[in-house]
């Protein structure tokens, strides 16, 4: 797994490329929780990811939690086939924001 | 030029003439008139009084104990000298004098060239004991100790910031010091020393001994070098049994060229080093050259030794630390090892026991590592209603296991009371959502039988769906309608109501679809059906064990928890466990 960061509007865009597995997604929270503590809307983009495990889900959700307890915005964007097949299977995609885009997402408050 | 002139850090490997320092003019005016031949006295005498600075410092020197030209009756003039000493002698004398003002004592600052006089006396006086067993000019064969290495410390004049490389190169043998100076200076202390002789008009055999003492590149002069020469390469490797480190080894290579080059017995060798410490202090005295007390050889040697031993003791201590951190180790890993055996004991306590006759309900859990992160359990309430899950945490190791005990205590204890899996569930949830970390969560698959009228009331929250599978293949999946556990307090648990009937009701984590079969083959959804079918006759317990069964047997090894429960009405026909 590699990634990059980028920005888009008022987000800060983690792209992860890759399998996000129990072997790389360390990478992937510390990245998420680094942006989150500096206070940044952080949007991570799936579109390159080709596997991704519990333990990257549990990154992702960690992430999800954290953003919610700062009342920043928190979401994923561009989400993959077989990453988009993990979380509905698990039925995450009720819980975690899901977008095509960023552009023209309006930045409102999460619930 | 005056030696205050010369800037400091300039480049060693392209040094010019003009940047070597100058001995003092009337020194080296002198030195050359005596290696004229058509030079008098009267000349020389003229020369002298141009100085009287010089004058008085050569007459001081020849007068000295140690070099005792005057043999018990004073010289009192430098025409005197020369009738006493000899023409050649008094320029070596002169030399010796100009290399000593050549760099003035705090010229090159950080560096103690008290210790590089030393350095060099010992080479003098080594090389004067050792010319005279040779049959040469013992005099000449002191200038030319004395003056060797002296480019060494020019190339430091001209880079004072390397002086503190000078304690390190000190201590290594002549041929180790050798590439040392090619490294930091990128030049030696012949080449330098070869520069200086062309530009001091030095004699020629004086010269040859300063250029060419370490060889083509570092190595000993060969036969076509003059015996001088050679003197000054062995005399490197006798001053050097004081200074190096390996003391052993550079005597046995300085007794080995002695007896090569000159044919002298080895003993030659220990009987001078005793002399040397007492001579050095005595040349030093004369040459107005501040040394400290001077250790004898057999001193130096016991301390060499001493050192040696103690680097032994400190090898057998860091051996011996060694081992104590590797038994530390061992004693640890055991440690931890009974630990987790205990863990895994209380993990097995906590799945329900399965040796009940006629039960309805059966499961099997193969943990990937040595603790799971999977886990079901099943009870029945006291109006015979039985509860049932599978739980599968996010993750693995000792935190998912962990989190698996509370989950799965949590189920056992609040399922007593609450009774509907998704009110349950909620319960769970929430206490989850308020204590765990790391975003770690707990997908759960869990239910409430009636035997009485068949009913089952599901909760599917993020596991693979559950699979309600007929003996004629028939099969309805119940997928999961609410994320896992431990992620959102609100989340809801809506439930599943149906009919058992005589149909088998299959709960299982990811490990069982996601486990591989053969290489890059998972077992699927489909593979399973097609699984379940063909061991359907079998009883319950055998029937999951061919399950679990044909994923570890699978080349690939386990990835993940591996956890499958079977509801199912006891058969008349047998084929059930009990």
């Amino acid at each position: 797994m590699n990634y990059q960061i980028r920005t888009e509007g008022q987000y800060t865009v983690i792209a992860l490329r890759g399998d996000v597995d129990l072997h790389h997604s360390p990478k992937a929270r510390e990245q998420i929780l680094k942006y989150l503590g500096d206070q940044c809307h952080v949007m991570v983009d799936l579109a390159d990811v080709a596997y991704i495990d519990s333990s990257g889900i549990a990154s992702l959700i960690e992430g999800f939690q954290l953003a919610k307890q700062h009342k920043l915005q928190f979401g994923l964007v561009g989400v993959s086939e077989p990453a988009m097949q993990v979380l509905k299977l698990a039925r995450l995609d009720r819980v975690l924001p899901i977008h095509q885009t960023i552009s023209g997402m309006a930045l409102v408050s999460i619930r | 030029m005056d030696t205050a002139r010369i800037t400091s850090g300039k480049s060693v490997n392209s040094i010019k003439p003009a940047d070597l320092p100058a001995p003092p003019q009337a020194a080296i005016q002198i030195v050359h008139a005596c290696s004229d031949d058509g030079t008098d006295s009267k000349k020389l005498a003229r020369l002298a009084a141009s100085d009287m600075v010089i004058t008085a410092e050569v007459l001081r020197v020849a007068n000295s104990p140690f070099f005792g030209y005057g043999y018990g009756k004073k010289i009192q003039s430098i025409p005197r000298a020369v009738t006493v000493m000899g023409q050649r002698t008094l320029r070596n004398l002169v030399l010796c004098i100009a290399v000593r003002d050549a760099i003035k004592q705090d010229s090159i600052p950080g560096f103690d060239i008290n210790t590089y006089w030393e350095d060099s006396l010992r080479r003098a006086v080594c090389a004067r004991l050792l010319g005279r067993d040779v049959r040469l000019d013992h005099d000449e064969c002191f200038t030319a100790g004395l003056l060797q290495d002296f480019g060494l410390l020019v190339m430091f004049f001209l880079q004072p910031d390397k002086a503190a490389m000078w304690p390190e190169m000190r201590r290594k043998n002549p041929m180790s010091r050798y590439q040392m100076e090619k490294r930091v200076f990128g030049n030696t202390h012949d080449k330098v020393g070869r520069m200086l002789a062309k530009e001091w008009g030095l004699p020629a055999e004086l010269g040859e001994a300063i250029s060419n003492h370490h060889g083509a590149d570092g190595d000993a002069p060969d036969e076509t070098h003059t015996r001088l020469c050679r003197l000054a390469y062995c005399v490197d490797w006798m001053a050097a049994v004081f200074t190096a480190d390996d003391k052993s080894e550079t005597l046995t290579r300085c007794r080995d060229a002695i007896t090569r080059i000159f044919g002298l017995a080895p003993g030659v060798v220990e009987k001078h080093l005793d002399n040397v410490p007492s001579l050095v202090e005595e040349a030093a005295t004369a040459l107005g050259l501040g040394v400290g007390n001077q250790l004898k050889f057999a001193d130096v040697m016991q301390e060499a030794n001493l050192k040696l031993a103690s680097e032994n003791l400190s090898y057998q201590e860091l051996t011996r630390q060694l081992e104590i951190t590797l038994e530390e180790r061992d004693r640890l890993a055991a440690e931890l090892n009974r630990e987790i055996a205990l863990a895994q004991e209380i993990q097995k306590s906590l799945l329900p026991h399965q040796d009940t006759p006629g039960q309805y309900i059966t499961g099997i859990n193969l943990p990937a590592r040595e603790l799971s992160g999977d886990f079901y359990d099943f009870f029945t309430l006291p109006d015979g209603r039985m509860y049932f899950n599978l739980g599968d945490v996010s993750g693995k190791g000792i935190n998912a296991a962990l989190l698996m005990a509370k989950t799965s205590s949590l189920f056992r204890c609040l399922g007593k009371t609450v009774h509907s899996p998704g009110k349950l569930l909620q319960q769970i949830n929430r206490e989850l959502c308020e204590t765990t970390t790391r975003g770690m969560f707990v997908a759960v698959t869990a239910g409430l039988y009636d035997p009485a009228n068949g009913t089952v009331r599901l909760v599917n929250a993020g596991n693979p769906p559950a699979l309600l599978i007929g003996r004629n293949g028939t099969h309805k999946a119940y997928k999961a309608e609410s994320p896992p556990l431990g992620i959102d307090t609100d989340t809801a648990f809506p439930e599943y109501e149906f009919n058992l009937s005589d149909y088998g009701l299959y709960l299982f984590s990811d490990g069982i679809t996601e486990g591989f079969i053969a290489k890059d083959e998972t077992l699927g959804i489909t593979g399973l059906l097609t699984l379940i079918l063909e061991v359907g006759a079998r009883p319950a317990q055998q029937r999951l064990a061919a399950i679990v069964d044909r994923i570890r047997r699978s080349p690939e090894p386990l990835r993940d928890d591996t956890t499958i429960l079977l509801v199912e009405k006891p058969h008349d026909n047998g084929a059930r466990t009990d």
